[in-house]
Parts: structure tokens; C-alpha cells; sequence
């Protein structure tokens, strides 16, 4: 059978108020008792010890008459008296002791007695002590009150006992209820994320409690996962509209090789058809390469590597695109860095797209830099260009993949190069910075040497 | 001259165009579709290269790789796999293959690379022979390039552009294939870098002779050759 959670955490909860108080109400009843059995032991005592001085110094006689004295001073609970060998009573206000098997035990004993003939038993304290003709002295205390002090006692505290009990019962419900109220509502934001509502949160008392901080991290969660979802959103929509075009111009492509009549035409065709198909592999596998470089798989890959080396090697590579372009390539590289930690192809196909950018954008006389430079601690890695640059306002636009900023532009994988540098600057602990070369783009990534996690 | 090339692949079909293609170049070719067996049968030393798919059954292809070289099994290897990034091939490339071909792929830049990888093991090319094509020598001690006895000057990078092209002399170079082993690059730049200094250095190997050297070869690639 399941019972509901609050119902549950308020039974547990009684169960261990009655497991606790249990053993509080034993440990109270378990020391009242000792005590009273000991103070009552200590009373019998001292009346012994009395009427044994008695007893020494007068005799027979003296005693008979201390105990008719002692118990007309009127203590109701004070036994005394002389018995014969069985327990029978001789002198005093003891009848029978019961519960004793002649012959006689000396010494101090718990039991009960009957005070006359046809009374009913008592409990009873006593000691006994053998005196002269075989008979025994008995002092003792009638335990009756303190019986009914003891019933009192127990009955009021298995009163409490059930009392703690409904409290605990009582306190759990109220604490499961608090619980499963604030559990309940991460459950129902949950559900209705669940359903598809990625913009419920869940609620926050202010009390700053461990549900507080719990809620906070869920809300942080799904704060991520919104924003993730939001990106894959754009990046599907992107792909879709950056592959519809290349994909048009395939068809046509190949349409126009199916209708062509003569062979060289047809030829002609389709190496536009392979263009077009490489082009489209270019695209996705940059977005592939973005997505792994975000993910920071390729750390291992790291190496130790001269900067300059990297810049000059890529400078060298690119200097007859430039010098096709009508533009001056300039390696701005300061001597001496020290070797970078990095990945070097990562990093060569980051400032290949820049420079590739920047060459396309270039007009005629143009210049374009290659930096490679160390600031406060960072490498800054990167490439300058008096191109038309990229407005302030569309520098958020242009670091998203797919960015478009330039929708004539056609060149495949456009959009992606500063999505990739960013992806790369992150993978660098870095970041890329976008800046107005005046005119022109600065993009540089700027890579910190040390303490990147 | 044949070759025996053993293909690890599990799709029917790029085995079947690979088999296919193949043997009409010459070589002999084995197919299996497991990883296990892929291994078992890459250890018996008798193939002279092996076409591995990253991804197979059995056992994955990198994990093949590795106990293949464990067990001192030095045939070259080319790897073919959707994996096409650059932290994938590097990754390929450091587990122990010789080259890494991403799907999908032209049978024409699959065929220049097994053969370039089919010429290494043919015994090394010892690096202070000179290399004749045509009417070209060139002395790869002193780098020196000559052309109907006269000196050509090249840059560091144009020379090992060449050298490059002469050590496959005859056959189809891929401008990826130049980029992966003048430049060590591997990532595609997306732009006509690898063109501009083919056609730089074919400037400078042909302005003022008669005969063309250096060939571009349609949807391909490059060769160089003394006959077209």
C-alpha cells in the first residue's frame, strides 16, 4: 500500500517522537523508582537501627514497649513489630509476613505482609533481625502511598508518552506539508517544462533556506538549457537557410548538366556541380568543428608553439592571394614571445578565416596585418584590415553562427569564420575581441598565457 | 604493378565501389566488414596497405589501429571516416595511420593517396638522390632545381611544393594532399590558396620553355610529368 508522502513523513516523524520519548519517560520512571526505593530503604534503616540500640541496652522489655511507643506517635506507613519463627505477629502492627517460607531470612527485604488477620496484603519494606526465644524483629515501611505515587507517576507520564506522540504526528504533518509544498512546485514546473514551457521557474520564498538554493540551481539550469535550446533553434534555422541556397544552385546545376546536349558543356556542368557539393561539405564541417571545439575535446591536443612562427608561416601562405587581391600583407609580430601552449591547427585555420575575410573585404591597395603580440600577460593573435569593417551594432550579429551581415556575400561557410574564432578563442580560455580598426575590422584573439582552467 | 590492399569497411556499398575501383587501377583487393577480423587479418604482413573505416563493427577502428601498431605491424594505413574535423583527423593521425580521408570523398583523391601511400612503402626514396622528371632535376641536398640545365630560383615553400609533386611524379596530387604535406595543415582554408602558389611555382618552372610540366588535372588535382 503506498500512502501519500506527507501522510508518510508525519507517521515517521511520531515514530520517532514516540521512539524518543520513550526512552526519555523510562530514563524519568526508571530514577523516580531507584530513588523512592532507596529513600524508603534508608527510612527503614534508621528506624532499625533505633529500636536495635533499644533493644541492646533494655532488653525484651524495653523493646515491647519502644514499639507500642513508636507506633502510637501515629507514622501510618511505620511497621514494627516482634514475630515468631513462622511470621506470625507477636508485638506490633504486623499480622503475617507473606511471601516467605519459613524459616526467617535475616537482613532487608521487599515483599508484602498483612498487617491484622483477614487484611489485605501490603506491600511492604522491612528488615528483620533474630532476637531472643526465636522470635525476629521487623522494621519496615507499608509501601502503599508510595505504590499510588508510583501508578500517579507512570499513568501521567503515559499520558505525556501519548501526548508527544500527537505532537510528533501533528509536527511531521506540518513539516511534510511545508516540504511537499515547495517540492511540489519544482515538481509542477518541472512537469510543465516537461510539457514543453521552457520559460516556467520555479518560485523563490526569499528565506533563503536549502529549497531557496536548490530552486536557484534548477532555475540556473534551466536558464542554460533555454539558452542552449534557443541557440540550437537559430543555428537548425541557419543551417537550413545557409544550405537551401548552395543547394538551389546544385539542382540547377545539375538540371542544366542533364539538359546540356553536348559533352563538353556537360563536363563543364558538372565540375560546377562538385564545386557546389565541396562548398556544402566546407559548410557542415566547419559547424562540426565549431560544435567539437566547443566542447573542448581537442585540449589534448595541445602543444607548445611560437606565435610568430605561426604568423609568419600563414603570411607566407596567403601573401600571393594578397598580392592577386592588389593588397599589402604585413606581419606585425614582436620578437621573442615565449612559446604559447595551443592548437595549432585549430589556431592556423582561425587566422587563415580571418585573413581570408579580411583579404575578400580588402580593396585594391589595401593593407592587411597579421598581429601577433603579447599584452599584460595575453597573447593577442589576430588580424587587421581597412575593409568597410563591421558597425558597432552588428558585432553581437557577426560573432553568431550564420551571423549574416552581408547577404550578397555567397562564399561558403560565410558567417561561420568569427563563430569559429570565438569557438577557438573559448577552447584557448581566451576570447575573440571585435574591434573598429578605423577604418576597418580588428579581430584579434586574445589568449591568456597562464591560469586558464 | 598490383598491390594487395586490405579494406576494413562495414557499408556494403562504399566497399563494393572501393573494390570495384580499385581493381580496375591494378590492385588486389581483400574486403572484410569486422573489426575483429579487420585485425586478425592486418597482422598476417601480407598486404601492402591498409583502407580502414573508423567506424566498424567488432572493434573501432582507432582501437584496431593501435594494436596493429602494438604488434609491429608497420603497414601504412589510411583511414576513411565522417569524422571530419580537425581535432578528428589529428587524433586519427596520432593513433598511427599515415592518412585520413574524410567521407565522402572523391575515388580520385582516394586513389592519388593510396598511391602516394602504396610509393612510400616501396622503399624509401633516399632524400640526397637527385629527382629526374623530364628535363627537371632537382638535388634535394642542396635544393637546387634545375630545368634543361637551367637554375631555377624557389622559395623555401615552392621548393618543397615541388619536391613534393617530383616524388610522385606521374601521379595525381590533391591540393588537400599538398596542404596536408607542404603546409601541415589540416583544415580546408575554403579559398584558391593551394592554386595561386601551384600556379606561381608553375610560372616559374615553365615561363621560357616549350613543354608544360606541371599539369592541373580537372576536378582533381595536379601532376607533374614530362609528358601530359
Amino acid at each position: 500500500m503506498r500512502l501519500p508522502t506527507t501522510l508518510r513523513v508525519g507517521l515517521l516523524a511520531a515514530l520517532l517522537a514516540l521512539f524518543s520519548n520513550v526512552a526519555l519517560i523510562g530514563f524519568i520512571h526508571w530514577r523516580t523508582y531507584d530513588d523512592s526505593i532507596e529513600a524508603v530503604r534508608q527510612q527503614v534503616v534508621e528506624a532499625a537501627s533505633a529500636l536495635d540500640v533499644v533493644y541492646a541496652s533494655g532488653g525484651r522489655r524495653a523493646l515491647d514497649k519502644a514499639i507500642v511507643d513508636t507506633l502510637a506517635a501515629g507514622d501510618p506507613q511505620l511497621l514494627a513489630a516482634i514475630v515468631d519463627r513462622t511470621g506470625a505477629g507477636r508485638v506490633g502492627n504486623v499480622g503475617a509476613i507473606l511471601d516467605m517460607a519459613p524459616p526467617l531470612q535475616p537482613g532487608y527485604h521487599n515483599g508484602r505482609v498483612r498487617r491484622r488477620a483477614g487484611a489485605a496484603p501490603a506491600g511492604a519494606a522491612y528488615r528483620l533481625r533474630p532476637i531472643d526465644h526465636g522470635d525476629w524483629l521487623l522494621t519496615g515501611r507499608s509501601l502503599g502511598e508510595r505504590m499510588r505515587f508510583q501508578r500517579t507517576l507512570e499513568s501521567s507520564l503515559g499520558l505525556a508518552l501519548a501526548i508527544s506522540v500527537l505532537l510528533g504526528l501533528l509536527c511531521g504533518l506540518i513539516i511534510a506539508r511545508y516540504v511537499g509544498s515547495r517540492v511540489g512546485e519544482m515538481a509542477e514546473v518541472a512537469d510543465s517544462i516537461a510539457g514543453g514551457d521552457l520559460a516556467q521557474r520555479v518560485p523563490i520564498s526569499g528565506s533563503g533556506d536549502a529549497f531557496d538554493g536548490l530552486a536557484r540551481q534548477i532555475n540556473r539550469m534551466l536558464d542554460r538549457i533555454a539558452a542552449l535550446m534557443e541557440e540550437l533553434r537559430l543555428l537548425t534555422d541557419s543551417l537550413a537557410h545557409d544550405l537551401r541556397s548552395p543547394v538551389g544552385r546544385l539542382r540547377a546545376r545539375v538540371e542544366a548538366a542533364l539538359a546540356a546536349g553536348d559533352e563538353q558543356k556537360r563536363d563543364a556542368l558538372l565540375g560546377g556541380v562538385l564545386q557546389e557539393a565541396d562548398s556544402l561539405m566546407r559548410i557542415l564541417t566547419t559547424v562540426l568543428e565549431i560544435g567539437r571545439t566547443e566542447a573542448m575535446a581537442s585540449r589534448r591536443q595541445f602543444a607548445p608553439l611560437d606565435p610568430a612562427e605561426l604568423a609568419g608561416e600563414l603570411a607566407e601562405m596567403y601573401e600571393p592571394i594578397a598580392e592577386e587581391a592588389g593588397c599589402v600583407l604585413r606581419v606585425e609580430a614582436e620578437a621573442g614571445l615565449p612559446p604559447y601552449p595551443g592548437h595549432r591547427q585549430l589556431l592556423a585555420q582561425t587566422l587563415s578565416n580571418l585573413l581570408d575575410n579580411a583579404l575578400s573585404y580588402a580593396r585594391s591597395g589595401g593593407e592587411v596585418v597579421l598581429i601577433a603580440q603579447m599584452r599584460d600577460g595575453r597573447l593577442r593573435l589576430g588580424v587587421a584590415d581597412r575593409g568597410p569593417g563591421i558597425a558597432a551594432a552588428d558585432l553581437a550579429e557577426a560573432r553568431r553562427r550564420f551571423g549574416r551581415l552581408d547577404s550578397s556575400r555567397n562564399s561558403a561557410g560565410a558567417g561561420l569564420g568569427l563563430a569559429l574564432a570565438e569557438a577557438v578563442a573559448h577552447l584557448h580560455g581566451g576570447v575573440l575581441e571585435l574591434a573598429d580598426n578605423a577604418p576597418g575590422l580588428r579581430a584579434m584573439l586574445v589568449l591568456p598565457l597562464a591560469g586558464r582552467e | 604493378m598490383g598491390r594487395k590492399i586490405l579494406l576494413i569497411e562495414d557499408d556494403r556499398e562504399t566497399a563494393s565501389y572501393l573494390v570495384r575501383g580499385l581493381s580496375e587501377e591494378g590492385h588486389g583487393v581483400d574486403h572484410v566488414e569486422d573489426g575483429r577480423d579487420g585485425l586478425f587479418r592486418a597482422t598476417d604482413g601480407s598486404f601492402d596497405l591498409v583502407i580502414l573505416d573508423r567506424m566498424v563493427p567488432g572493434l573501432d577502428g582507432l582501437s584496431l589501429l593501435k594494436a596493429m601498431r602494438a604488434a609491429n605491424v608497420e603497414t601504412p594505413v589510411l583511414i576513411l571516416s565522417a569524422l571530419a574535423s580537425v581535432t578528428d583527423r589529428i587524433e586519427g593521425l596520432e593513433s598511427g595511420s599515415d592518412d585520413y580521408l574524410a567521407k565522402p570523398f572523391s575515388f580520385g583523391e582516394l586513389l592519388a593517396r593510396v598511391n602516394a601511400l602504396l610509393r612510400r612503402g616501396e622503399g624509401k626514396t633516399a632524400a640526397d638522390l637527385r629527382i629526374l622528371v623530364g628535363d627537371l632535376e632537382i638535388e634535394p641536398l642542396s635544393r637546387v632545381v634545375r630545368r634543361a640545365g637551367r637554375v631555377i630560383e624557389l622559395k623555401p615553400r615552392e621548393y618543397r611544393l615541388l619536391e613534393y609533386l617530383a616524388r610522385n611524379e606521374g601521379r595525381v596530387v590533391t591540393r588537400t594532399m599538398l596542404l596536408e604535406q607542404v603546409w601541415d595543415y589540416h583544415f580546408d582554408p575554403g579559398t584558391n590558396v593551394i592554386d595561386v602558389h601551384v600556379s606561381r611555382l608553375r610560372r616559374k618552372l615553365e615561363d621560357g620553355f616549350e613543354r608544360p610540366i606541371l599539369h592541373t588535372v580537372r576536378g582533381a588535382g595536379y601532376r607533374l610529368a614530362a609528358t601530359a
